[in-house]
């Protein structure tokens, strides 16, 4: 029982950790658009976990006033699950890069979309590995020179939206972290959203992809135009695969049951309303009872 | 009379050879028999050749059979698949097919052609071989009615029929063997070790599984999928072992008793994650079923060769615990007591077994299933003033909070870190947290010394094996100590950390040590070799590849080729 009221203040969840990020770093805006919406919602921090894998913006967890679990490169998602299925009250969100999640851990983005899973996933989009320094991502586009791909990339850049629909999301939008008020209110949506809800941010990396990545999206992002549909899934698919701009928004919001909703429904076939089964009853198979 | 026999049933699918063999395993259980039953089958998913094998004693037996003595064969051609496992005895009676001509390589003495009935063979087979053995009549005939209950009255009844006619008949026939001598007792289980562990796990107060099917380790995740729904718990297939062991660490961070369970493949992949349980001090159960490898080697048979990589497998300087269970009735006390280390320690913990294990069925009383079980140290209200996750404490175990508890927050990491939890790479912080993680495996090290030790008190010969090796060895034992021999064995159950100190002790009182493990290379030999002092000239190590069972008969001759040994140089030497 806590004693003295908590304020919910985008700065009662600022840890008094000081971000390793690049001056400039998209992902600031980030995590001020975390600490806003877990402000806003009103989250208990003691009863919010992030979970992050490994990257620049998996620093993120250290950074906010709640449990946190800075884990694996590319396993956020299984922790994340594991920790709401074993704690389903928990506000659990799932937090890292680009490459961290549809690179290493895109088998998991699959499965964490496909079961519906009760978390909310941000992925920090800069279409670059930062933290080792420059090399080519998933979401870097074709023909783009990093350090991996001196000749330019070879490879044909995804679109984490697509894949977030695609996989079964019931919830997919994409913000750009320069707009700090709208990833905000994007995030609160995620936060909220019963299920899976797969929020990509593009957020800059200035030191690897240039410092005028901010000036470029700025210019390239508009919103989703007003009568968008968020519930036909051809139309949102269309918006992963723009030719001019990127919009932003909710792009995909269903409502369909969650793991945590199948994981009581099989408890309920298991057991109905019947008493819990004694030892003697898990031993059953095994006793020669005739 | 005999003290005990070994009867195998082959056959293809359809032919009912392994429920033949299930429904005796359960007869003789209910009258108190011991019995230790395995299967075996041929690469195909369905249909194909299959075996059952199930040995009975009135006495108490810790091996599967090395020699057949009674063996029921439908078809030659199945039978020759499982030629190099199933070894006859010289003198064992063979009830084969009339109409399928017996193959000039089966030079036993008793081989007699049987006009099996097109329905029921396999039930009229175990009437045949209740006669003739003595075998407890009227428990099969229960276990018959009890297994086709479900079915037509019919059925049933066809059934019945098989059993009495094949029992009429076993009377007339003149094999003359030894009847099997036993007085009943009452009821045991009869149980795998998959399955001794899942109860185990639950038991122990699991309330959470994540795992991802492998043979032979699916049971487990088979019953839990079955049970912890039922109590409360979840249970989840993941898409690979990776999510398997991350979800597991994931729900344990967040307060549940958590286990997966696998077999070597998924045990590979789930290393990185056992670092980032040791280093994020995280409780999380690995059940480990070996089967041969590398790769994807021998995926139904057993061997012990993940014995390095689970005492040291994972990059980093990563303290972890290691348990083997020696038996099926092992396997459940060793899953509670993995729990309770991890729980206690903040570690995770390996329960390595082996497939003979794990999927044999033994006899085990119901009392024999009780363990003591203990919980996680959860951080104190004065604890969570300034609260410090990792502090640096005496044994290494620090105080520790649940999600969802107030004052409790922290951050977790894969990262070095500090007593608060926040990373960090210097120097003096990354060598005080690994002596710190380190003194938790001292502290395990005193509180659980688990081993076993028989045989004679100051033996000319002292046996070091582990797992799934003890039964056979057991057994040699008994047979060389009645002939006066005085031999030896201690089996470590814990073997992260080692009981060192005991088995150097051991080691010390033998005139030599035999070390034997069913791994090529030797791992247990090299393993103990890092921290026991094993003269060279005082001992000699038995190491084949597994893939087969260890048999007594093996023991037997490797202990008489060492003392040979001794003598011989005490010869020269005199």
């Amino acid at each position: 029982m806590t004693t003295c009221e908590t304020v919910y203040a985008p700065n009662t969840y600022r840890s008094d950790l000081k971000p390793v990020w690049c001056p400039g770093c998209g992902d600031f805006g980030v995590l001020n658009s975390v600490y806003r919406a877990l402000a806003d919602l009103k989250c208990e921090p003691h009863e919010t976990v992030v979970v992050s894998g490994i990257g620049c913006s998996s620093r993120l967890p250290g950074y906010v006033e709640s449990y946190g679990f800075n884990s694996l490169h590319g396993r956020a998602l299984p922790i994340a699950t594991g920790v709401k299925l074993a704690s389903p009250a928990l506000n659990v969100i799932a937090v890292g890069g680009d490459g961290d999640g549809l690179a290493i851990g895109g088998n998991h983005f699959l499965h964490a979309a496909r079961r519906n899973t009760d978390i909310a996933y941000f992925i920090m989009d800069n279409e670059i590995y930062g933290l080792t320094k420059g090399q080519a991502a998933p979401t870097t586009p074709i023909g783009d020179k990093t350090k991996s791909t001196a000749y330019g990339n070879p490879e044909a850049a995804v679109d984490p939206c697509a894949l977030a629909i695609s996989f079964g999301a019931t919830w997919v939008a994409r913000s750009f972290s320069g707009d700090v008020k709208g990833t905000t209110e994007l995030m609160k949506q995620a936060i909220q959203h019963r299920g899976f809800a797969f929020l990509n941010i593009m957020s800059p990396c200035v030191t690897w992809r240039g410092d005028d990545q901010f000036k470029i999206l700025r210019a390239k992002v508009k919103p989703l135009p007003a009568d968008h549909d968020v519930t036909n899934r051809e139309l949102a698919l269309r918006f992963t695969n723009e030719t001019e701009g990127l919009s932003i928004g909710v792009l995909y919001n269903i409502s369909h049951p969650t793991l945590v909703d199948e994981m009581l429904e099989v408890r309920w076939k298991a057991q109905g309303d019947k008493l819990p089964p004694t030892r003697t009853d898990m031993l059953k198979a095994f006793t020669p009872d005739f | 009379m005999t003290q005990q026999l070994a009867l195998s049933i082959v056959g293809s699918g359809g032919d009912g050879a392994v429920a033949a063999g299930d429904i005796l395993a359960m007869a003789c259980a209910r009258d108190g028999l011991n019995v230790i039953k395995t299967e075996a089958y041929g690469p195909q998913i369905r249909g194909g050749e299959s075996s059952c094998t199930v040995r009975i004693s009135g006495k108490p037996i810790f091996a599967q059979a090395d020699l057949i003595d009674a063996l029921v064969v439908f078809s030659w051609e199945d039978f020759a698949r499982f030629r190099s496992e199933l070894a006859l005895a010289p003198d064992a009676v063979v009830l084969h097919d009339s109409d399928d001509a017996v193959p000039d390589w089966i030079v036993t003495a008793r081989v007699t052609p049987i006009h099996f009935p097109k329905t029921g063979k396999n039930i009229f087979a175990l009437g045949l071989l209740a006669s003739i053995f003595g075998l407890p009549a009227d428990a099969i005939s229960a276990a018959v009615a009890k297994r086709f209950a479900k079915k037509s009255a019919a059925v049933l009844e066809s059934n019945r029929e098989a059993f009495d006619t094949g029992f009429a008949l076993g009377a007339e026939l003149p094999v003359g063997a030894e009847k099997l001598a036993y007085t009943a007792s009452s009821p045991k289980l009869l149980m795998s070790g998959n399955e001794t562990s899942a109860v185990g796990a639950v038991d122990a107060g699991c309330r959470f599984f994540a795992g991802y099917p492998i043979t032979p380790s699916s049971e487990i995740l088979h019953f839990m999928a079955e049970w912890l729904p039922k109590i409360g718990g979840s249970c989840l297939q993941t898409e690979d072992e990776l999510a398997a062991i991350n979800a597991v660490v994931g729900g344990s961070f967040a307060g549940v008793k958590s286990m997966t369970s696998t077999s070597g493949p998924g045990l590979s992949l789930m290393s990185e994650t056992l670092g980032l349980a040791s280093i994020a001090e995280i409780p999380a159960v690995i059940v480990n079923v070996q089967r041969g490898g590398p790769s994807t080697g021998l995926p139904t048979k057993s061997e012990q060769s993940d014995l390095l990589h689970s005492v040291f497998g994972s990059h980093g300087d990563t303290p972890r615990v290691v348990i083997a269970p020696v038996d099926v009735e092992d396997s459940f006390h060793a899953t509670v007591e993995a729990f309770n280390i991890a729980e206690e320690f903040q570690i995770p913990a390996i329960v390595l077994t082996d497939q003979s294990i794990a999927q044999r069925r033994e006899t085990l009383s119901r009392d024999s299933l009780i363990h003591e079980v203990t919980s996680r140290r959860i951080a104190t209200p004065d604890q969570l003033e300034n609260f410090r996750r990792y502090a640096i404490t005496e044994d290494g175990v620090s105080p520790m909070s649940i999600p969802g508890m107030a004052g409790g927050m922290y951050q977790t990491n894969g990262l070095e870190h500090d007593e608060r939890g926040r990373p960090s790479s210097m120097y003096v912080v990354h060598e005080r947290m690994n002596d710190k993680r380190y003194r938790k495996l001292t502290a395990i090290a005193k509180k659980f010394r688990l081993y076993r030790r028989f045989g004679a008190e100051k033996p000319e010969l002292g046996i070091l094996c582990w797992g799934s090796s003890m039964g056979p060895v057991r057994e040699a034992i008994d047979i060389l100590t009645m002939e006066g021999i005085r031999v030896a064995a201690f089996v470590p159950r814990i073997l992260m950390p080692l009981p060192a100190a005991d088995i150097q002790q051991f080691v010390d009182s033998c005139a030599q040590t035999l070390v034997l493990e069913l791994s090529h290379s030797a791992q247990f030999h090299q393993f103990l070799r890092t921290e026991i002092d094993l003269p060279r000239s005082r001992t000699r190590v038995f190491a084949r590849s597994g893939g087969k069972a260890l048999s007594v008969t093996e023991v037997i001759q490797e202990v008489r080729r060492a003392l040979a040994r001794t003598e011989k140089l005490e010869e020269v030497l005199a």
